[in-house]
Formats: structure tokens, C-alpha cells, sequence
């Protein structure tokens, strides 16, 4: 048992090693000590899901989680989504659709829709609505943001 | 958040050990769905946390076993949500999995999590009831295992004794098979936590097993077997007296600022009957008395 | 000319700023590294109301880290006040706390771990208060305590009440107004909060003999201004960067903890740097709740004869922008009808409740719940169609609907028929279905000044410099469209600069919905600067008479032949290189005996339109179809009206039928952060949103533009409220309607019923 730890992840496809506190959450440890700062902090109970990040592939609440607990994981982030610059059909999407407005909810709202693709590559508008039901939008972009993950599905494979 | 130790035990013994030595002062980390907002608003503050999702017997399986369905203590919502097996027999567990929180929250949450919290809003507490769960336990003299019913006993608390843990949630395959429902009230359609929780199951003999919860200290079961409730052919009034009468342990605080008492203990009927309906609907053709 | 197909005026441009907002690239106040840095934590009280006695900071300051533990006693005396109307808050609790939340001190240390722990160790010696006001009936009783000291409010005739102004307007003679028929009402609008997605966020570092700040704040100017006063620093000694908020909704205009953050970086020499948890921004910003009671007077054909308010609006312990808010949203309560009489009076109501400040639609959301609520009791007995009844009084373009005001500057009737033609007005409706309409009508800015630079670089790409806030509204990207319009310049091509006061010019705020006609009209004016110096440099170069030159859309136009503009410019600054540079400035100037102190730049018009059902037996309201339809004079960009006009009726649905704080009796949140306050989610949109412009080109803006962003959120309440009760027959004025309080009126309903 210790209070620093150090562990090992494979963040947007590099393999890390970092040392943690153990109270520290995924989201501190990403935005504090990764600086990837595209993961961000809002309600930090798990409503508003500003702070989702994939790991092992699955929409999850950085904010929940221990940093320690990803341990030999995979994690991926907001960062992780354009490849070389190039950004993915569904961050294109997003960009066609207007769904970014304030844009301080899209970086969670992407990694929801991506799991949800990645789920359902085709899914209805029920099921985008359920998917991203943990992804909370001020601004209300939310047609914008469905008809987004809709032409992403449509353009076929991400 | 203040700090604590980490510990990350690999076999049920050692977590066991563990929670033995630091009584209180440890908790035990599953999915932590609840437990990091308690950390981080200072409700929970404890010495160390026990990260169980490095133990090998508690790894996220479901096993079907022909008799019942074993859950581990580390499957997710997501996992019970998706799994055949569950789906076919206990349709009113997934209806209950699949509304804990949001997507997010499923691939983090934990069944025996939502139990453990001893919260009376537990979504998945009415079915487990009404499915006759039983709670597989490992502690410092062994193994046991108990009735739901026993297992939760009122607001944050469960009969867990100090240095146990719960190991898996198992699910006795309905025989004869029957039909059942979950059903919920929230203050919007979105991700909430419920006014009221409600499962109802129905089999061919006439039994009727309600459960019902966030109206209490702790989820209620209880059943009717008069054959009334579960007739498809008696009107809904006939029926109200009767579902009135499984209500009465209802004791809704009129603290909560989510709903008043008068408009959960209306919305218990209302629910209650709907369920009902849709239980009997769903009992296998030709197993109706 | 609409040109969908082009980068300018009127196409669905993607968003300057898009990229950075779909990659995690934008840099949001919290994501700035200041190296350095320390952190802040806030000392509160759980309590409303207490009388601090003395604050132990001993333990505080013995956490391994802590660098600054600071309390009232170590800022100058008596410890300053800001605010934006009244100098009223103390930069942090002098001797007394007066809302739930507020500050009392503040630690500064090197990790986030030390300033929490040792916030928990300042120890407060208090005594509680008991007897706080927490309600438009407490603020209004005599017995309540006073919520602000008399001794700050001299010469003011009301320091003895808790009433901190009372505002009256109006025209024509009330009482002497024959009406057939008077409907009376009392309608309460809830407490709610903002809840933008970004909570707050505030740094502050040395900066030479000045000061930098860094704030999430909608207007970076007036954040300089009043550092610059409490400081007793030059303007110019005094760097405000505003980054783009994650949301404001009026929720960041004012300064808030800046000062406070300032003293800190001045007093431990380095850059400090706090931010708010969303729960602590539930005790920093909210809406005013009111209690708006309505007379209207009807002749039997529907005609408006008078409207009578009484408005209380609840604000909290301190001002900020409140009593504006109720100044300016009392002041359009009798909408925009033809009526002849009219009387308001609206109270800004003081209270131990954390202040509330300026939300999208400012005052109007109140009144306009009301107002439109008690029409339609009024059509109800009169039976008269309550569309009908509305486009009877509504004002025609050119008619000073406010004596003495900006005349309707729009074809508004053909709003309304359109919105009611979108839901199907006068169709038969399906049972168990309610339909309802309702309008809204909001002043624009009354007063603004705003000034743009626009560089034409050597190369023809362009620099926008702009003090205006992108927020979401895509503020950035309609003055790209401008100057990609004027310039003839792509998108791509142009930066659009914002947010540090050292580099933009000065704008006065963001705020009223102002940006694309004040803003827009400066950076249009700069673009056609740069177009008058191209002019004058083809003159020069091709000896030609500027007035036979034409300069548009990227071209020059000589009398024989046209030359792209690039190639002008290139000749023309020759081989040195360089830029033209144009100004730009756009006033809205101050009226001096106007009650608001100027007319309205303006009117943001709606009509919203619902149907829905209501589920007989829990209450819970399902919305079939919500139309919205905005007079927009023209789109810049349509498919970011769109988003804006989604967005507001969506966040109109929420304080509709879900929002509101909850307060214990000790004046505490008890429903604070995410978890139990409810805001609409993917889930809880209408089935059917359908969100239309009318485009008439008759705005101040660039190309006829009127400002949007707020007018879809202003009618949908009375909306909602009018279609439940067609639905059910039940009438009720209390927001918002959840699924209980629907239950409780059919529950009340069948009661009486027998």
C-alpha cells in the first residue's frame, strides 16, 4: 500500500509510465499532470460527462475513477481522436452539423458518440439520444449534435 | 480529495484480510460510481480503499449455470444489460441495469455495488428481490450465502459483517417461468435517481411479487398470492384495494426535496398497476392460471 | 442575397474556432498553465447568515504548501466594494457572511491537495443569524432584518427596506381605462441557475508594475475598469484576457472574484489561480425569481384596454447587475401590444440568498410568463381565439408600441402566423393534446460602444481584432463572414483576435444580444476602411479618379478592367510590404431623460408554439412539437441561428417544467450541483423541435442583422402552460411545472370536481 504509484497506460495509442497519487482521478491526472487539458472538469458526480474518456474502449467518467484503476489499461482521449493532424469523420461531422457552440461539452460528447459508433454504427436517433444521454449541453446543441453523430454513422466507416 | 492508502489485493483472502484489519477505516472500491463523490465531498473519508478489480475470482463474468445465473462482483450494468442469459430471465433486471445513470455510469457500476451502498433508490434492489437473489459473501470465517432480503437491511446499511465482502449476486432461474417488469418515476426523462423503484413479477400459479423502493428505508417485497393482482381478467379497480394494501410499508420522507409523500404514494399505484399489466403481459403464454 | 455556396454573409459557415473545439485544442481558462502557479480554495460557511467573530488561521497556514491564508483583515480598509450598479460586495465577507457561500478567505498553495485541506482548517468563530431573508415575503415584511447596512445607501429614501429600488413606468390612465373585463393573476417564475457546462474560473499574476487577470468573464473591459479602480492602477497597467467561456448565458459578465484573486498575486508575488466547482457556481450566479401579479383590462372584442403590473423580483445579498435586470425586463412588461394604458412597477428585492445577475433573457422570461399567461385567461372568457386575440393587438412595423421608444421594428405578425401556421393553429387537435402560442419581445442594447480593428496583411490574408466574447454564439465566426463579405477574403484566410484587452480594442460588453449589430456594424466599418485606403491606393498607383474606382467583394473596379484586390495591395505597399489597417466604431448612443438611458438598438421578437400531451396519471408533460420562430432581419449564419434558437427553447423548457433551486429554511441550496438540479438532457427534447427564422433584412446590423440568442427562450413558458391547459383544463401559475405540481392541479381539480 502506498500513496504514490506508479503505473502504466497506454494514453492515445503511447505507452506511459507515470507516477500518481493514488487519490488523484483520471481527470486530475490527465489534465494536471498530462496536460492533456481537451478532457474537462465540470460537475465531478458523474451527470455531466464533460470529463468522458474511453478506456479499454468504453465511455467513462474520468471524474469517477482513480487514476490507479487504469493501471494497464488503454485510455483515450479527446486528443487521441484526429489521426496525424487529420481530424476523424466524426469530429468532421461535428464540425458540419454546427454542434460545437461554447464547445466546452463536445470533448465528452465526441468520446460518447465514438463508444456509441463504435457499439451501434448505425444507430437511430433513439439510440443516439440514449447514448448520449450522460453528456450534458448548455448551449442545447443537442439536434446538432445528434444529426452529427448521424452523418458520421452515414459516412460509413470512421 | 484527501489522501488515503491504495491497496489492490489479487485473491478474496487477502481483500478479506484486509477489511478485517481496518474495520471502518477501509472501503471497498468496485466500480466507485458513488464511492469518488463521497471521497471527494468528504462524506467518505477512509485509511485505505481496496480496489477489488484485481482479484481473480471477482473479474466481471456472469456465468449460467442451467439452475441460475452468477454474477461477480465486479460485472458492470453494461455487462448484465448486454448478456443473453439475464435478458431472457431477468428482463425486469435489465430494465432496472439499464437505467442506472448514464451510459458512463453502466460500464462503471457495479451490481454489487448498487447493492452494498445500502441506498433505497437502488434501481436493481426491486428486481433482485423479486427475482429471490441470493448474496454469496466471503469473510474471515468463510464463505456464506443469504436471501436479498436479509442481505439489505435500511438506509446505507447491508448485513455485512466486519471483514466480508459480497463475492457475486446469484439469480435462481424462475421455474416455472414468470413474467415480470421494472418501473421507475423520475423528475425528468434523462439520467436520474428515482422518486420511486418498482419491479412486480407475476407467475402462472398466481402469485404476485411486488418490490418496491426510494419510498423507505430500504426496498420492500411483498407478495400477493391470493391470485387477485395477477389475473388478466380482473379490471384495474378490482384490483386497486388490494395493491393499495402491498403498499402499506411505504413511509416516504416528506424531507426529500425529489417528490412529496402524497405524490409518491399516488405514483405507487399508478406504477404499481402498470406494472402489473405489462407482467402479466409478458408471462409465457399458456402459464396463466 | 442568400449564397449558401460561399463563405460570406448568409451561408452555414463552419464555426471559426471549430477546430479547436473538436479536437481539445482550445485553450478554456482552466486549461492555461501559469508556471508558478498557486491555488485557490474558498473558506465559506455553512450557514446563510453569521457574524464572524474572528478567523484562526494558524492550522491553515501550517499545511505543508500553503503560501496565503487571506481574510478581510489583510485587504486595505474598510475593505473594498465592487459592483457593477452598486458598490456593494466586498471582496471577501467583512465581519458578516449574507448568502450561503460567500467567501470569508481564501488559501493560496502550491498543490490543489494543500488549498483544499487547508481551507477545511481556517477556523471561523461565528454566530449564526437566524431570521434570514430568503423570499419576495420575507424581503417585503418590515419585521425582516435588513439585508444591506443603511450607511451604504445614503440619500436613498428606501435603506430602511429591503427594497433596494422601485421601478415605475408606464403611459395613459389606468384607472380611468373602460374594460369590459379586468383578469387578475399572481404568476411566480422559479429560482434558476446558469450552469454553464465551463464553470467559473479566475487567475490573477504580477505583471511589471500592473496586473494581469485571466477570467471566464463576458466583458474583459469592464473587468479592467473595475481592477483598475479598486487597485488604483492605469487602464493601462491592467491586462484582462478573456479565452473563450464554455458558456456564459449572462452568468459571466461581471466581475466576481477577480479583485479578490488580484490581491492575492499582488500580495504573494506570483500568479494565483481558482476554479469555482460547478456546485460553487450555484452560489455565485443565479436568475432572480418573481412574483409578477397582472391586470388586464379587455374590451369584448379582445382589445387591450390596460396591463397593470406588480413585479418582485428576488435578488440576493448583493446587487451585481440585478436591479438592471429588473429595470429593463419591467420596463417591456406590457409586450408588444398596442395598449393604451399602462402601468408598471417592479421592486428589486434584497435577500440572504447568493446574488443573482444577468440570464439570457434579462428580466423578460418573468414578465412575459405572466403578461402572455393572463391573455390567454382573457381569450378563454371572452371566447375569442387566442391567436386571434394576440394579432388584434399586436403592433404594426412603425408603431411606438412604448411611447416614446424604438418603434416595432419588424413585420412581427408574420412571425406569429408563422409559428402558429408551424404548429398547425386551428387544426383539430389529436385528444388528450393541448396547443399553445405565446410571444416575447426583448429590448437590444440600450446603450454601446464597440470598436474593431481589421488588418489587411500584405499577402491579403486578414486580422479581425474584436473585444467581444465567443461564447457559443459564434461571434468569431460572424465577423469572419463580414470581413470575408467585404474583403472578398475565404475564411480560411482570416484570424479572427479576441479576448486580451492589450491587443483588441475596447468593447463595452457582451451582452443583449449585441454583437452582431454593434460589433458587426464596427468590423463592417473597418472592412470598408481598407476598401476606401484600396480605393485611394489604386488612384495612386493606376492615376485614376478615386471616384471612378470601386472596391467590392475582393475586386477593384477601374473603369476599363477589374483587378483582384491582392494584386492592389501588393503593388501598392510595394516592396517593403506591410498592411492597411482600418478602424471601426459603432455607438449606441446614451438617451439622457430615457428611463432605461437609451432606446433599444432593437427588438429580439418570438413566437413559440407547443403542443403536447400531459399523462393523466403522473403529471408528466410530453412535448410533441415546440416551434420557435425568431425575427432575425437576416441569418449571418443560418445553422448557428439555428443552434441558438434550439438552444434557448431548450433551456426555456428547462426552467419550464424542470428547474428551480430548492432552499432549506436556513436559505441553503439544497438541491446544489448536478445531481439534483435537473437541466434538460438528450432525452427530454420535444419529439419535434423546429426552430425558423423571418429575414426582412430590416436590422441595424451588417446586411439588416438584428441581434438573436435569447428570443427563443423569452414565450416558452406561457407556451407550455397554455397548451397543459387545453390539454387538461387545469391553470396553473407556478413554474416549473414537473410532473408533481401538474399531479397536485389534477388531483386539486377532481377534488373540487367531487
Amino acid at each position: 500500500m502506498s500513496d504514490m504509484l506508479q503505473i502504466e497506460v497506454k494514453v492515445n495509442g503511447a505507452q506511459r509510465l507515470i507516477d500518481v497519487a493514488v487519490h488523484h482521478t483520471l481527470l486530475d491526472v490527465l489534465r494536471d499532470d498530462l496536460e492533456l487539458t481537451g478532457t474537462k472538469e465540470c460537475c465531478v458526480v458523474g451527470e455531466c460527462g464533460a470529463c468522458t474518456v474511453l478506456v479499454d474502449g468504453r465511455a467513462m467518467n474520468s471524474c469517477l475513477m482513480l487514476a490507479v484503476e487504469v493501471d494497464g489499461s488503454e485510455v483515450t482521449t479527446v486528443e487521441g481522436l484526429a489521426t496525424d493532424g487529420r481530424l476523424s469523420p466524426l469530429q468532421e461531422a461535428f464540425l458540419d452539423a454546427g454542434a460545437a457552440q461554447c464547445g466546452f461539452c463536445i470533448s465528452g460528447q465526441l468520446m460518447a458518440a465514438h463508444a456509441l459508433l463504435s457499439r451501434i454504427p448505425h444507430p437511430t436517433v433513439e439510440e443516439v439520444n440514449e447514448g448520449l444521454a450522460g453528456n450534458l449541453c448548455r448551449c442545447a446543441g443537442y439536434e446538432q449534435i445528434t444529426q452529427a453523430v448521424l452523418m458520421a454513422a452515414e459516412g460509413g466507416d470512421r | 480529495m484527501r489522501g488515503f492508502q491504495y491497496a489492490r489485493p489479487v485473491t478474496v483472502g487477502e481483500a478479506v484480510a484486509l477489511l478485517d484489519e481496518y474495520g471502518p477505516d477501509a472501503r471497498l472500491l468496485a466500480g466507485g460510481t458513488d464511492l469518488v463523490i463521497g471521497f471527494r465531498d468528504g462524506s467518505i473519508r477512509p485509511k485505505v480503499v481496496i480496489d477489488l478489480k484485481r482479484i481473480s475470482e471477482l473479474r466481471p463474468s456472469i456465468e449460467h449455470t442451467g439452475e441460475s445465473i452468477s454474477i461477480s462482483a465486479c460485472a458492470v450494468m453494461t455487462d448484465i444489460v448486454e448478456h443473453a442469459g439475464v435478458r431472457e430471465h431477468f428482463p425486469a433486471l435489465v430494465e432496472a441495469a439499464q437505467v442506472v445513470g448514464s451510459v458512463q455510469i453502466r460500464n462503471r457500476a457495479t451490481l454489487a455495488g448498487n447493492i452494498c451502498n445500502g441506498s433505497p433508490a437502488a434501481d436493481t434492489a426491486p428486481p433482485l428481490l423479486v427475482y429471490d437473489a441470493m448474496v454469496a459473501v466471503s469473510g474471515p470465517t468463510g464463505a456464506r450465502r443469504m436471501p436479498i432480503d436479509e442481505f439489505i437491511v435500511g438506509p446505507k446499511r447491508v448485513a455485512l459483517e466486519r471483514g466480508e465482502l459480497v463475492t457475486a449476486i446469484e439469480l435462481p432461474i424462475p421455474d416455472p417461468p414468470i413474467g415480470s417488469a421494472y418501473t421507475r418515476l423520475t423528475r425528468r426523462w434523462g439520467t436520474d435517481l428515482a422518486s420511486i423503484t418498482l419491479c412486480c413479477g407475476v407467475d402462472g400459479a398466481g402469485v404476485t411479487r411486488l418490490a418496491y423502493g426510494s419510498v423507505g428505508p430500504r426496498a420492500f417485497l411483498v407478495v400477493d398470492e391470493s391470485g387477485i393482482l395477477a389475473d388478466p381478467h380482473m379490471s384495474d379497480d378490482a384490483k386497486a384495494p388490494l395493491l393499495d394494501r402491498m403498499f402499506a410499508e411505504a413511509t416516504p420522507s416528506p424531507r426529500s426535496m425529489r417528490a412529496s409523500p402524497e405524490y409518491r404514494l399516488a405514483m405507487l399505484r399508478v406504477l404499481g398497476a402498470r406494472a402489473l399489466r405489462t407482467a402479466i403481459g409478458r408471462l409465457p403464454k399458456g402459464s396463466t392460471t | 442575397m442568400m449564397r449558401a455556396d460561399s463563405t460570406g454573409v448568409g451561408a452555414s459557415a463552419q464555426r471559426v474556432g471549430g477546430y479547436g473545439r473538436v479536437t481539445g485544442l482550445q485553450q478554456y481558462l482552466a486549461d492555461i498553465r501559469l508556471p508558478d502557479v498557486l491555488h485557490v480554495k474558498l473558506v465559506t460557511l455553512d450557514c446563510a447568515r453569521a457574524k464572524i467573530r474572528s478567523i484562526d488561521t494558524t492550522a491553515a497556514k501550517q499545511v505543508p504548501g500553503v503560501r496565503l491564508v487571506m481574510t478581510a483583515a489583510d485587504l486595505p480598509q474598510p475593505v473594498p466594494r465592487f459592483g457593477p450598479q452598486f458598490q456593494d460586495r466586498p471582496i471577501l465577507a467583512d465581519r458578516e457572511t449574507k448568502y450561503h457561500g460567500e467567501p470569508i478567505a481564501a488559501v493560496a498553495a502550491e498543490t490543489k491537495d494543500a488549498a483544499e485541506e487547508a481551507a477545511e482548517l481556517v477556523q471561523v468563530e461565528h454566530e449564526v443569524l437566524s431570521g434570514g431573508v430568503f423570499s419576495v415575503a420575507d424581503a417585503l415584511n418590515p419585521a425582516s432584518p435588513l439585508v444591506c447596512d443603511p450607511a451604504l445607501r445614503p440619500d436613498d429614501p428606501l435603506a430602511d427596506t429591503n427594497t433596494r429600488r422601485e421601478h415605475r413606468f408606464g403611459w395613459g390612465d389606468v384607472e380611468a381605462a373602460p374594460a369590459d373585463l379586468v383578469v387578475e393573476n399572481s404568476y411566480e417564475f422559479p429560482m434558476v441557475t446558469h450552469f454553464a457546462i465551463e464553470p467559473h474560473g479566475f487567475m490573477a499574476a504580477p505583471d511589471g508594475n500592473g496586473i494581469a487577470v485571466w477570467s471566464t468573464i463576458q466583458h474583459p473591459y469592464l473587468l479592467q475598469k473595475m481592477i483598475g479602480q479598486i487597485l488604483d492602477l492605469p487602464l493601462a497597467k491592467v491586462r484582462v484576457f478573456a479565452p473563450d467561456p464554455g458558456g456564459g448565458f449572462g452568468g459571466k459578465q461581471n466581475p466576481k472574484l477577480e479583485p479578490l484573486l488580484a490581491f492575492m498575486a499582488l500580495r504573494t508575488g506570483r500568479p494565483v489561480r481558482l476554479i469555482l466547482t460547478l456546485d460553487e457556481t450555484f452560489q455565485a450566479v443565479r436568475r432572480s425569481s418573481a412574483e409578477v401579479r397582472v391586470r388586464t383590462g379587455f374590451k369584448n372584442d379582445g382589445t387591450l384596454v390596460f396591463e397593470d403590473f406588480e413585479a418582485n423580483f428576488l435578488a440576493g445579498a448583493y446587487i451585481d447587475i440585478a436591479d438592471r435586470v429588473v429595470s429593463k425586463g419591467s420596463y417591456l412588461a406590457a409586450g408588444p401590444y398596442r395598449v393604451p394604458a399602462v402601468r408598471i412597477l417592479a421592486r428589486t428585492l434584497l435577500s440572504h440568498l447568493p446574488p443573482s445577475t444577468a440570464f439570457r433573457g434579462f428580466g423578460i422570461p418573468q414578465v412575459t410568463w405572466a403578461r402572455e399567461s393572463n391573455l390567454d385567461e382573457g381569450a378563454r372568457v371572452l371566447g375569442i381565439d387566442r391567436l386571434e386575440l394576440r394579432l388584434r393587438n399586436l403592433a404594426h412595423r412603425g408603431e411606438e408600441f412604448v411611447p416614446g421608444d424604438t418603434p416595432a421594428d419588424g413585420n412581427w405578425k408574420e412571425t406569429v402566423q408563422k409559428a402558429a401556421d408551424l404548429i398547425g393553429w386551428g387544426t383539430p387537435l389529436p385528444p388528450g393534446r393541448g396547443r399553445g402560442l405565446a410571444i416575447g419581445v426583448k429590448s437590444g442594447p440600450t446603450t454601446g460602444l464597440s470598436y474593431s480593428t481589421v488588418r489587411l496583411l500584405a499577402d491579403g490574408s486578414v486580422l479581425v481584432y474584436s473585444g467581444t466574447s465567443d461564447m457559443g454564439q459564434g461571434a468569431r465566426t460572424v465577423f469572419a463572414q463580414v470581413a470575408s463579405e467585404e474583403l472578398g477574403i475565404p475564411l480560411e484566410r482570416i484570424s479572427v483576435v479576441m479576448g486580451d484587452t492589450s491587443v483588441v480594442p475596447y468593447d463595452q460588453q457582451t451582452s443583449a444580444s449585441r454583437s452582431s449589430v454593434l460589433m458587426g456594424n464596427a468590423v463592417l466599418r473597418a472592412c470598408r476602411s481598407i476598401q476606401a485606403q484600396l480605393q485611394a491606393l489604386a488612384a495612386r498607383l493606376y492615376d485614376i479618379d478615386e471616384a471612378e474606382i470601386e472596391v467590392r467583394k475582393g475586386l477593384v473596379r477601374l473603369p476599363d478592367r477589374t483587378i483582384p484586390m491582392v494584386e492592389v495591395l501588393e503593388a501598392g505597399l510595394g516592396r517593403l510590404g506591410g498592411e492597411l489597417t482600418g478602424h471601426g466604431e459603432m455607438r449606441k448612443d446614451a438617451v439622457p431623460d430615457h428611463p432605461l438611458g437609451g432606446t433599444a438598438a432593437f427588438f429580439e421578437f418570438n413566437c413559440t408554439a407547443i403542443e403536447l400531451e400531459v399523462d393523466p396519471e403522473t403529471g408528466h408533460i410530453n412535448i410533441v412539437r415546440h416551434v420557435t420562430v425568431s425575427d432575425v432581419g437576416r441569418a449571418l449564419n443560418p445553422i448557428q441561428v439555428a443552434g441558438q434558437d434550439d438552444g434557448a427553447a431548450i433551456m426555456g423548457l428547462g426552467h419550464t417544467i424542470m428547474e428551480h433551486i430548492i432552499l432549506d429554511e436556513e436559505g441553503r441550496i439544497r438541491n446544489i450541483g448536478a445531481i439534483d438540479y435537473r437541466i434538460p438532457t438528450s432525452l427530454d427534447l420535444p419529439q419535434e423541435l423546429v426552430s425558423a427564422s423571418i429575414e426582412n433584412a430590416d436590422g441595424p446590423g451588417p446586411y439588416g442583422v438584428k441581434g438573436i440568442s435569447e428570443g427563443a427562450l423569452l414565450a416558452v413558458s406561457p407556451a407550455v402552460a397554455a397548451a397543459v391547459t387545453e390539454a387538461t383544463g387545469l391553470i396553473i401559475r407556478d413554474l416549473p411545472l414537473t410532473p408533481q405540481r401538474v399531479w397536485e392541479a389534477m388531483r386539486d381539480s377532481a377534488k373540487e370536481a367531487g
